[in-house]
């Protein structure tokens, strides 16, 4: 499902270089949970921009569902982000304007998105227990709740990978299972989920649990 | 954005706000004073006195005795005369022959005449025929003569404008015949006693006419005064849009520095000191920007400018218009500074624990969504839980009934709760009009500027195609009619005769001076019966003239002799003899400035038999105008079409519609500034939601969608407010501001509006388009990092 090869991303120039990914390989297979850890600038949000499509390496190449993700050009890298990939932040990312419904039906309001989107994610969000609070904003809602308005937005256009950057890191321990729980029910559909984390919890359901260290992936 | 790339949106906005600037303040500055400085160059006469052909002695004994003379001088002025130059010639110019003393006008290029054989031409007539010193220029048949010098007399247009070009020589041998004289007055402000003495004593001289120089002054600054007050409205419209826009970069600017203002306030730095940098700082983006602007507004205008003063025969302000710059750039420096000075220090001003908490400048109100009972439910679960924790719901799987294990499809969920649905919707648009209202402030500001500034486009869009309606149909200044013959009144029955005319009437024009102040030259227009079958200029105050003994006076004519309904008119007609009406109303009537009356024929007959009549002819709707002539042709007529309310100056009108209509686009321009910024404002603010948005997949046409939001949500109650505007004060007050002796129709037409909701839509298409490609430029997780 993603294959990343040579992955090389630098940051700052000259003397203050820092090659964060160095030759970094992954390969993701449908219905596996990877967890990468690492510590605090180790590069691990950089790997998973760049698996997204959100960022370009200097070097090495990246495809998902069998399309390639580096080298290609704006317009298609939008379409493949659009079809393939459901982003997952710490922070959420809600718009505090629309309520959380709205926020998780922007995304299926994007040009090109599938027909059948906007169903889709009404019913995410009966699915995901939040018909409740569909009308609230964001500044009502709980973290959790955010968090699961935020998944439910990842998945409006159906992606064959979910790329979660530090999905509980901004959540209680309750709060935090939940997301879990649902993250593994996606790969469970057969989703290939990326996870950055530096929580063992999280780390506990991945399938496997990889460490970015030095620009370079190893088995934790 | 980054800090560069603000500051230089910031200076851009001075830089416009100083260019318009600029552009206002020369151009109304040479206007408003332009008559004077040429005429102090010149020294003009107090009074000109024009009269038939008289003896040079006699003139100059009568001229001697009157009171308050400081100095005069004659000249013997011949019409009509044939002027050639290469290719081009004339038969209309005006020959002075200077008799000595004072000229009354200035030499602007090369030398005044010394003896006689050469010449000076008028400096209009120079730049026109491209004639200099040492040309040859023709005069008659005759005469070939050196030019040796170019000059500028200001009581008077300059040709083309004007279709008299004048030429001055001097006599050979002395000047025995005259029929000008040019007084200067030891106290111009006492001219009416000199005036009425003149008068007095001009008993056996024909066709006296007196033009004084403040006379001159008032008519050319009533041409002037519409331009430099729409031009000095302008320039406020654009600082103020400026200062507005500058102000919420500034408040932007201070919230993003808000963390450090309360470390700098902690360390023990005042609120005064920080707003002082802070001033320093835009100070420092704002001179050089203003002196920019300033300097390329005067530049970009003082061609036109000139050009426009030129045909006044007025002087270029020259370096007296760096006093009125430097002030300009005071003023601009001064709003520039208060507007990004002002929010910084209102937040220094509170305590250092409150700043370096963080949060916006003001505390923001908690919004309460349009959550139903379901959402109030919810809040009600969380009572008793501190923010940010959450409860612990129990979640439906995801696979339900309706989607099959290890599917990845979604069916319609059952029992889908109806939710509240906002006045705005949720599509992009929509989401995009949000993220600009979510700035309540910014956004009042963005509209009402781009609304004043679309009022003003409106305005000078109608001030436009009035000045050309004026030019060319006579039906604006109340003309009813479509032809004028120059025929007998006697033939009146057979032109009513003729098929497609519907009415007809013997019209009467005399040049008449009133009475009392013989200075004052006016208008009488005769209908018999009822005018306003023909001529229906508005009436500003009293009735309608219902006998031969009542007369309407234009307002012009009003104010200048303090006439209204009850006063009496006395006017002297070219015989000599006097006529008194009653005033009985006040119109507001364009031609001749709106010094004229209307009176009915008998008792003007009876003053002057030699009064002169033409025929108003107004035509069947269908009517053939072209058999009509040919019909008043074989009766013996000269036929013509109405003038409209200056057809001499329609040059000049022309000219004045195209700045107007230029000074419009520069507006426009203000419009699309003010909307990019509003744009970029709210683009750099959710920079982080459009990366989001590029995270979901957006293209750069849905990107374009929101902020196509954001910019209609601004732009088009701006086109509303501001054509709402026109129609209810600009229109009005202009009209009551530029002509106080006319009624200006200034509401705007349908196809103004047109044109006015249509540009802003362009524009707001444009600024979209330029702050949506900029930001599709910046890398999804650079915003991402932000949010």
């Amino acid at each position: 499902m993603i294959s990343a090869r040579g992955l090389v991303r630098t940051f700052g120039e000259g003397r203050a270089a820092r090659r964060v990914l160095d030759g970094t390989d992954l390969d993701v297979a449908p219905g596996e949970i990877v967890a990468v850890l690492g510590r605090s600038g180790s590069g691990k949000s950089t790997l998973l921009h760049v698996l997204g499509g959100l960022d370009r390496p200097e070097a090495g190449s990246v495809a998902i569902a069998g399309e390639p993700v580096t080298g290609i050009g704006e317009r298609r890298l939008s379409a493949l982000r659009r079809r393939h990939v459901g982003f997952v932040f710490q922070f959420f990312h809600l718009l505090p304007e629309l309520d959380g419904e709205a926020n998780v039906l922007l995304a299926g309001r994007v040009r090109g998105a599938d027909a059948g989107a906007l169903e889709r994610g009404r019913a995410l969000v009966d699915r995901l227990g939040l018909r409740h609070v569909a009308g609230s904003f964001p500044h009502q809602l709980s973290g959790g709740e955010q968090q699961r308005f935020a998944i439910a937005r990842a998945l409006v256009n159906d992606p064959e990978v979910i790329l979660a950057d530090e999905p509980t890191g901004n959540l209680d321990v309750q709060a935090g299972a939940d997301v879990l729980a649902l993250l593994q029910e996606l790969a469970g559909e057969g989703r290939a989920v990326v996870m950055v984390t530096h929580e063992a919890a999280a780390a506990g359901i991945a399938h496997r649990v990889l460490r970015l260290a030095d620009g370079r992936l190893a088995v934790a | 954005m980054s800090r560069r790339a603000r500051r230089l949106l910031a200076a851009l906005g001075v830089f416009a706000a100083a260019l318009v600037a600029g552009t206002s303040a020369t151009v109304g500055f040479g206007l408003a004073t332009g008559f004077e400085r040429s005429a102090s160059r010149a020294g003009l006469p107090d009074v000109i006195a024009r009269f038939d052909d008289g003896a040079a002695a006699d003139v100059d004994r009568r001229v001697g005795a009157l009171p308050n003379l400081e100095a005069r001088s004659y000249r013997y002025d011949v019409r009509d005369i044939r002027l050639r130059f290469g290719s081009q010639s004339t038969r209309k110019g005006i020959l002075g022959v200077l008799g000595g003393g004072r000229r009354g006008y200035a030499v602007t290029e090369g030398r005044d005449v010394r003896a006689p054989g050469e010449v000076v031409i008028e400096r209009g007539l120079a730049r026109d025929w491209d004639l200099g010193p040492g040309d040859r220029l023709e005069l008659g048949r005759r005469f070939e003569l050196p030019v040796v010098g170019v000059a500028v007399a200001p009581d008077n247009v300059a040709f083309p404008l004007t279709v008299t070009p004048r030429v001055w020589l001097l006599p050979r041998g002395r000047l025995d015949e005259v029929n000008v004289a040019q007084l200067w007055l030891a106290d111009p402000g006492r001219a009416d006693i000199t005036l009425a003495q003149a008068r007095a004593t001009s008993f056996g001289i024909g066709s006296l006419e007196f033009v004084t120089r403040e006379g001159i002054r008032v008519l050319l600054g009533q041409a002037a005064g519409i331009v430099i007050s729409l031009l000095v409205a302008f320039s406020l419209v654009a600082l103020l849009a400026a200062g507005t826009m500058l102000a919420t970069g500034a408040q932007a600017d201070v919230a993003r520095r808000l963390p450090a203002f309360g470390v700098q306030r902690a360390l023990g730095y005042s609120p005064g000191r920080l707003a002082a940098r802070q001033a320093a700082e835009a100070a420092a983006i704002a001179v050089p920007a203003a002196s920019l602007g300033l300097a390329a507004g005067a530049l970009a205008v003082s061609g036109p400018s000139g050009e426009l003063l030129a045909q006044l025969n007025e002087a270029p302000p020259g370096w007296a218009l760096a006093p009125v710059l430097a002030l300009c750039l005071v003023g601009v420096v001064l709003v520039v500074c208060v507007a990004a000075t002002w929010p910084a220090y209102r937040a220094a001003r509170r305590p250092p624990a409150e700043i370096l908490r963080g949060g916006d400048l003001r505390p923001l109100k908690r919004r309460r969504g349009p959550a139903g009972p379901a959402a109030q439910g919810a809040i009600d679960v969380r009572e008793g839980e501190r923010p940010g924790r959450t409860r612990s719901p129990t979640l439906p799987p995801l696979t339900s009934a309706s989607s099959t294990a290890g599917s990845r499809t979604f069916g319609p969920a059952a029992g889908t709760a109806a939710r509240p649905t906002s006045r705005l919707g949720d599509g992009l648009l929509a989401t995009g009009a949000r993220f600009a209202l979510a700035a309540r402030g910014r956004w009042l500001a963005s509209v009402a500027t781009i609304a004043v500034c679309a009022g003003v486009v409106t305005l000078m869009l109608a001030l436009a195609a009035l000045l050309e309606r004026l030019r060319d149909d006579p039906g604006t200044v109340g003309k009813r009619y479509e032809l004028t013959a120059r025929l007998d009144p006697v033939f009146i029955a057979s032109v009513r005769g003729i098929d497609g005319v519907a009415a007809a009437s013997p019209r009467y024009q005399a040049e008449v001076a009133d009475s009392y102040r013989l200075g004052e030259p006016l208008r009488l227009i005769a209908f018999p019966g009822d005018h306003t079958r023909f001529e229906a200029p508005p009436l500003a105050s009293g009735r309608r003239l219902r006998g031969p003994d009542e007369a309407e006076v234009g307002l012009g004519l009003a104010d200048a002799l303090g006439l209204r309904p009850g006063s009496t008119l006395a006017v002297q007609a070219e015989s000599g003899a006097e006529v008194r009406f009653r005033v009985v109303g006040v119109v507001r009537a364009l031609e001749v400035d709106g010094r004229l009356a209307y009176v009915q024929p008998d008792r003007l007959i009876e003053a002057d038999a030699t009064t002169s009549a033409t025929i108003a002819i107004d035509l069947d709707r269908d009517a053939d105008r072209a058999a009509v002539q040919r019909e008043l042709v074989a009766l013996g007529a000269r036929v013509q079409r109405p003038g409209a309310a200056t057809t001499r100056n329609a040059a000049f009108l022309g000219v004045l519609a195209s700045v107007l209509r230029g000074v419009g686009l520069a507006v426009g321009l203000v419009c699309l500034y003010a909307l990019i910024q509003a744009l970029a404002m709210t683009a750099r603010e959710r920079r982080g939601a459009v990366a989001l948005l590029r995270a979901c997949g957006a293209d750069a046409r849905t990107v374009a969608a929101v902020f196509a939001g954001a910019a209609l949500v601004v732009a088009v109650p701006a086109a509303i407010a501001g054509l709402l505007l026109e129609w209810l004060a600009f229109g009005p007050l202009v009209a009551r501001l530029a002509a106080g002796y006319a009624a200006l129709p200034l509401a705007p037409t349908f196809g103004q509006v047109a044109l006015v909701l249509g540009g802003l839509v362009l524009l707001a298409a444009g600024a979209t388009a330029l702050v949506a490609r900029r930001a599709l430029r910046e890398p999804v997780v650079a915003g991402l990092r932000e949010e």
